[in-house]
């Protein structure tokens, strides 16, 4: 798995990045890189995170996420975490993990749906 | 009763930790546990494996089915000799880490495990054994 693996869509001003569903730790950080890279590139004002495919959030993993949202939200943008199954969000719980004040959705569509109200809402305001 | 050899792999590189995360997803999953707890037994894999490759740098980790009276689970051990933990309780006290990173995978792993059971000796090694048990 390397970087080339990792899908990166671009949609107005949001992006859309899908995680693999068991990825490596230099899986985890290409992603991050991507990530950044893809915001500038795009002058995208928010990301979605698409991780309903991913079977293992561990505190690496999910170290790396949040530092990720705070990297976006440090280029204006905003996140919001797609998709978590029920039994990664039991897990992760459990484990003892808190992803912070970080935005959840369901699911992809609800994902962009949030984004869009707060961002076209911010600039209106 | 038979008794079942234990899986085991080589911890040398972080790949070897997905190799890890797949041989207990498939051990786990074919001696039937959900899948809430298959997810809890393979993350507290990942957190123990990655211990090993960061803190010795290299390690084994076995997996093997076990059965004691009318229960069945699965067993992991995971193995090192590598600088081994001075405070234990410490290690144990969720935050606490050593290399900046959440502290979680010692205290979290006990949580989503029905046992754990931790030996370590300054300069000799660490050894992390785990167990969960299928509920009927
Ligand atoms: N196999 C090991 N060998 C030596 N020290 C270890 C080992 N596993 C854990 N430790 C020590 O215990 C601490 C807590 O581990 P853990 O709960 O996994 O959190 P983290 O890895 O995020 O620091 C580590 O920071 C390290 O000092
Ligand atoms: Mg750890």
């Amino acid at each position: 798995m390397t970087a080339e693996n990792i899908s990166v869509i671009s949609l107005r001003n949001l992006l859309l990045v899908t995680v693999p569903p068991d990825p490596d730790d230099e899986t985890i950080s290409a992603l991050q890189q991507k990530i950044l890279e893809s915001m500038a590139r795009h002058d995208a004002r928010g990301l979605v995170l698409d991780i309903s495919t991913v079977q293992t959030l561990d505190s690496f993993f999910a170290r790396t996420v949040m530092e990720t949202v705070q990297m976006v939200a440090l280029m204006g943008g905003r996140t919001v975490l797609a998709g978590m199954r029920a039994d990664v969000a039991v897990t992760a719980t459990q484990l003892g993990l808190s992803i912070g004040a970080t935005q959840t959705a369901l699911d992809v569509d609800r994902a962009f749906d949030l984004l869009q109200g707060e961002i076209q809402g911010g600039r209106t305001a | 009763m038979s008794i079942a050899l234990a899986d085991e792999i080589r911890i040398d590189s972080e790949s070897d930790i997905v190799v890890a995360r797949k041989l207990v997803r498939d051990t786990a999953t074919s001696l039937g546990f959900g899948l809430t707890d298959v997810t809890r037994i393979v993350t507290a894999a990942s957190e123990l494996t990655r211990n090993i490759y960061i803190y010795a740098g290299s390690g084994i980790m076995r997996c093997r089915p076990v059965a004691s009276d009318a229960r069945r689970g699965v067993e992991l051990v995971f193995e090192d000799k590598g600088p081994g933990i001075a405070d234990i309780s410490k290690a144990m006290t969720p935050g606490y880490t050593t290399s900046r990173g959440m502290g979680m995978g010692l205290p979290g792993s006990k949580r989503l495990m029905d046992e754990m059971d931790l030996k370590s000796a300054v300069g000799q090694g660490t050894t992390v054994v785990v167990r969960k048990w299928l509920h009927k």
